[in-house]
Parts: C-alpha cells; structure tokens; sequence
C-alpha cells in the first residue's frame, strides 16, 4: 500500500515534471536574479519565446510521430526572407501566403521523402535543411532584408501593442496555435492517431491508421508553423536577418525533449514544450542578468541540449536493462537472507 | 522494424556478395570519368575555360582530398550503423585553434595535443551512442553546439593566426606546409594522407576482424550483441576515427587557411555524408566500402570544380548537393527495399 503511493507520486511527479522544472526555474530566478521579477521582464521573456514556441507546435507533433525536423531553423529563416523579399512586389497578404506556403511545401517533400521513400527523417530534413540554406542566400543575396514603410512599422507596432497585460497580437497567436493543437492532440481520434503512429508503425497499420498521412500532416504542420514563427518575427523586427533561426533547432530540439515528448516518439504534447521553451528563456534571461555574456548562453544551450539527450538516452538503457527484472522480489530474497543470517549469528 | 525475412529474400542479399561490392566501387569511378567528360565537354562547348589544365586538375584533387580525409573517417561511422558524426565541424575548427594555441611549445605538441582533444570527443560520441544508444544525430549536433560554444567561451569569437605565436617561428612553418608540403612539387601532404587512411581505411574494413564486427554491427546490432561482439567498443572506436579524421582534416584547413576561427570546418558534415552516401555506402551500415567513399569524395570535388568554373555560387552548389544527396539516399533505399532490407 505505502509503495503504491510512493510510485504514484513518482509517477505524478514524471507526468507533471516539466511544471515542476518551470516552477523551479521561476522561483530561483526570482529570488536570486536581479530585477527579474518584474511585469517588463516577463513581457520581454513572453515575446522573445513567441517565434520558438510558435516553431515548437509543430515540431512536437512532428516528433510524437517518432520524427524528427531539422529543417525548422532553416524554415524560419527562409519563410522571413520570403516575406520581406516579396513585400515590394505582392504586398504584405501576399507575401506571406508565399512563405507560408513554401514552409508547408517544405514539410510536404519531407513528409513524402519520410513516408513513401521510407528514408529516416533526419537523413532526409539534414537534405532539405542544406537546399534551404543554399537557396536563403541565393534569395536574399547573403544580406538581410528590411522593409521599411509606414505599413510595416504600423503592423509592427500592432503585434507588439498589449492587448492584456502580457499578451500581444504575437503571443496570441502563438497561443492559439498551441491551443487548438493541443486540443487536437488529446480531444479529437486523429490527434490520438498520431500518437499510435509514433508509438508503434506496425499496430497503427493492424489498428487501420494511414500511416503515411499522419506523417505527411505532422511534417506539413511543421513546415507550416516553422514559416508561421519566421513570419511573425520579421513582421514585429520589420527586418529578416539570415540569422534568424540559427539557434532555433537547438533550442526547440532540448525544449521539446525536456517538455517530455520521447524522442521515440508516441509521447508528449505541445503544452509541454511551450512551457519548456518558457523555462529555457527564463534560464537564458537570467544568465545575461547575472551578467553573463551571450558565449557564455550558447554555451549553457549546448550544454543543456546534450544534457538532455544524454538523460533521455540513459533512462531508456536504465528501463531496457531492469526490463523484466522484478525488483520486489529481489528485495524480498535479499530480506529473507539477512533475517536467515541476523537467526543464524542469534543461534551462536 | 523489417518483415520477417524469407528465405528467396535471404539468398538475393547473400548473393549480392563480392561482385556487385566491385560493381559498386568501379560505378563510382566511372560516374567520376563522367564528370570529368562532362568538364572536357564544357570546355569544347566553350562553356568554362581551362577545365583540363594541368593547374585545375591539381585543384580538383587538392578539394578532394580535404574532403576525403573527414569523409573515410565518417565512413567508419555510418558503416557502423549510425549515420554521421555532426559535430565534425566543430571538432575541425576546435583542433585547429588547439593546434594554433599550443604552437608555441613546438609543433610536436601541438599536434599531439590536437589530436588529443579530437580523440576525446569522439570517445565520448562513441560512449554516448554506443552505450546508451542516444541518437547519433542528435548527440554528436549537440556536441557540436557544445564544441562551439567552448570555443566561442575560451576565445570569445577571436580568431587567432599562427604568427602570432612568435619566438616558435621554425613550429610556424612546419604548420603551414601541413597543407603546402609538395612532394616532387606535385603531390600535396593532404594527399599523401588521405591516399594512406584511404589504404588503411580499406585494409581495417575488411581484412581485420575490427572490419567484420563493425559489419556486423552495422548490419543488426542485435545479432552482433547476441553474438558476442563486443558493440560498444566496436562503435565507440568507430567515432573515434571519425574523430581522428576530423582532426587532420581540421589541421589542414587551418593550415590552409593560417588562421583558427569558428567557421572552420563549416559545411565539412554534409560534404563528407554525401561523398560517403555517393560512394555507394548506404545509411543502413554493414555496407559499402572505402574505396568507394574515396570515389565519392572524387566526384564531390569535380562537381564543385565544374560549377565554380560554371559561375555557379557557393550557396546554388549548396542547393545542388542537397538535392543530389537526397537523390542518392533515396535511391539506395529503394534498391535496399528490393532486396528486402529497409533502409535505416
């Protein structure tokens, strides 16, 4: 009876382990870093999560199917070249259908190349990453693009304008993002399709899922968000530098798996990563208030990604090398000796 | 993941033995004499200038060999089953600072000292991957965010040059003839080194039983476990290599270039998996050979060659060598699904 409750609080504590690490961050930061607790830090860590987080929606799908895009950092970047690069010829509605869609045609040749030429994901994205790159320069001529009317400071000045406290057009959208995913994900059969799909190929194809569709969804999702959250950006800085999402893989790749989606796959949600994705920049904010410089961060975003990886690695080693192993019983006999040897020296 | 496998299925793959492996090899090197009529042929057409010059040609194998060097290590790497070792980059540029740092206490030391620090990261790729199964791609790009940022950390986005090291000036030039040492003013040291890895590679890969628990590792880790190989340290010393090889292709860049900086070795990643993926090994491991990989790194060279002779930029050919890259890797695939065996 104790040992069960014991275990379902652990269990609770792993379900809920990234609310915790949140929590925890959040405290610490706010007792020790200085002029952190404050309503324009938080405004200021909420918009500089809101591309990231954006990104995260879509790759966590993509990697609750057991998948993985590295092609996001390069997405972003390219969809906000495209925006800015078109703006002068198609205006603002148009340049942004443009990269939007380029970002979903991305995850759709990523989709099929993973699910029909059955070609790993990361084979496949490290491909598709290396044409974007070379196609962003070839695009924008290897300098940034800024467009500099009165309509793009305007929207600029709109989604950066406090709707609430807290939250902007930009973090709105981001927000309703992760909702209605999450939503998806946990309400509806084909967000629990995904999952299956993720888990396991072979009973998501007996159980009659289409397997490649799922595929294709959740790397067009990722395309899609990945271009949305480049978007977004360039239209609040009014300026797409080549730099845009270069730290964004590594950042969105150690949120997602501290957020607890598996990078087996059929586990996790968006939530979770958003609010990873939050404790990271809480973390990042506080070292550059501590004073530290922005070699010292990336440092720390190496070192927390290999971290990352490293835990989730050895949990499965831990859990495949005590698999069948029933440790009671261990127990139990190890028990019943001592108390046979504690008789035994008694009996002298 | 695969179909249980049948038994006409099984004699297909046992069948694709020493002779398609030569079919293989010899098909990359016949693409490469493509390329090289392609280049004679752009050349008649007027298209680029002096592509059979005596001077290109030595360009063209001056590229391949930077490029072949990085990639006959990876090649341990994917023939192990792991794909590729991402933080080669950095493990380039990072050695290379080393190498510069430690200039002033000779070349000797410098050198080993390098090495030293490249054979501890790929020590502890292999450990990761190996032991814990971590995911290789994603370990070894975390390694290199890490690598980075050390760098980035110690030398605080400096880039440092050799001349400034200035009482060690025989140490100096001994470092800049790592990339400039002709023999017989034709046969640069690069060379010379990836000629003899390329030897080595071969020879380890299937004349020494490292060679064939590595194949077996590369072709079902499961079996290989079951069967008594010893799969951590098979794959730990395959990311060694890898290792190693990043390093001396990292030293000659920086001494290429005379300078340590960040961008060293940038790009170095995926030239080397497609010279190793053109070169006819497949991602799935177990298979392939070093021979072929050299080819591989042959045709990476010619094809750049042509298109910067074309005009082409850097970041078209980017574009080109993704696209081809996906070709290949989605051809071996199929050719693998045909003989029943998923691609990775």
């Amino acid at each position: 009876m104790r040992r069960s409750g014991r275990n379902s609080l652990l269990a609770l504590g792993d379900k809920y382990r990234i609310y915790i690490i949140f929590a925890l961050v959040f405290v610490v930061m706010s007792l020790f870093a200085p002029k952190f607790f404050n309503v324009f830090n938080f405004t200021t860590i909420l918009n500089a999560i809101a591309m990231n987080a954006t990104v995260a929606v879509g790759f966590s799908v993509v990697m609750i199917c057991g998948q993985l895009d590295l092609s996001i950092g390069t997405v972003i970047t390219f969809a906000g070249v495209i925006t800015m690069g078109l703006e002068p010829t198609l205006g603002f509605p148009g340049a942004i259908a443009v990269a939007v869609l380029g970002g979903a045609i991305v995850g759709l040749v990523n989709g099929l190349l993973v699910a029909k030429a059955k070609i790993s994901s990361f084979i496949v994205t490290l491909g598709t990453m290396t044409i974007l790159q070379g196609s962003i320069y070839q695009f924008s001529g290897g300098n940034s693009i800024s467009v500099a009317t009165d309509q793009a400071f305007s929207i600029s000045d709109f989604l950066g304008k406090n709707l609430l406290p807290l939250v902007t057009p930009r973090i709105l959208i981001m927000l309703v993002l992760v909702v209605v995913v999450e939503l998806v994900l946990r309400r509806t059969r084909a967000g629990r399709n995904f999952y299956i799909v993720g888990g396991n190929k072979a009973t998501a194809w007996l159980a009659g899922v289409n397997t490649d569709r799922y595929l294709i969804a959740a790397f067009i999702l990722s395309g899609v968000t990945a271009a949305i959250g480049g978007v977004v950006s360039v239209l609040v800085s009014t300026a797409a530098t080549l730099k845009l999402g270069e730290n964004s893989l590594m950042y969105v790749i150690s949120a997602t798996i501290i957020g607890g989606t598996a990078m087996s796959g059929g586990k996790g949600g968006v939530l979770q990563s958003v609010i990873a994705i939050m404790a990271l920049e809480m973390l990042y904010t506080g070292i550059i208030l501590f004073g530290l410089g922005n070699e010292v961060k990336i440092f720390f975003a190496g070192l927390i990604l290999a971290y990352v990886v490293l835990y989730e690695a050895y949990a499965v080693y831990r859990h495949e090398k005590t698999l069948g192993q029933r440790p009671e019983l261990m127990k139990e006999l190890a028990d019943r000796l001592s108390a046979a040897k504690v008789k035994k020296s008694a009996g002298h | 993941m695969s179909e249980p496998s049948r038994a006409g299925i099984d004699a297909r793959t046992l069948r694709t033995g020493s002779f398609s492996s030569i079919f293989n090899t010899v098909g990359v090197y016949g693409i490469a004499v493509l390329f090289i009529a392609l280049g004679a042929l752009l050349q008649l057409t007027g298209a680029i200038g002096n592509f059979l010059s005596p001077m290109n040609m030595l360009n063209i194998v001056d590229a391949t060999a930077l490029v072949g060097i990085v990639a006959v290590g990876m090649a341990f790497v994917t023939y192990s089953g792991n794909f590729a070792d991402m933080s080669v980059p950095t493990t380039m540029a990072f050695t290379g600072y080393i190498c510069i740092e430690l200039l002033r206490y000779g070349f000797l030391v410098a050198i080993v000292g390098a090495v030293a620090v490249g054979l501890v990261i790929g020590v502890v790729n292999g450990f990761v991957v190996g032991k814990f199964k971590a995911n290789p791609i994603i370990w070894t790009l975390a390694v290199n965010y890490v690598t980075m940022g050390v760098i980035r950390l110690v030398w605080v986005n400096k880039q440092i040059y050799p001349d400034m090291v200035g009482s060690q000036q025989h140490a100096v030039s001994l470092f800049d003839a790592i990339y400039r040492l002709r023999f017989f003013n034709l046969i640069g040291l690069p060379l010379v080194i990836l000629l003899v890895m390329v030897i080595l590679g071969q020879v380890v890969l299937t004349r020494t039983s490292f060679g064939a628990k590595l194949k077996l590792t590369g072709s079902s880790p499961r079996a290989a476990k079951l069967s008594g190989i010893a799969v951590e340290r098979t794959i730990i010393l395959s990311f060694v290599l890898a290792a190693f090889a990043a390093t001396v292709g990292g030293l000659a860049i920086t001494s290429l270039s005379r300078v340590g900086a960040w961008y060293n070795g940038a790009g170095y990643d995926f030239k080397a998996v497609t010279a190793v993926v053109i070169g006819g090994m497949t991602l799935a491991g177990g298979r392939g050979t070093i021979l072929g990989v050299l080819g591989g790194s042959l045709i990476i060279g010619i094809m750049n060659n042509i298109m910067t002779l074309l005009g082409i930029g850097t970041f078209s050919q980017d574009m080109i060598r993704g696209a081809i890259f996906i070709i290949v890797v989605g051809f071996n695939a199929l050719s693998l699904r045909r003989l029943g065996r998923d691609d990775a």
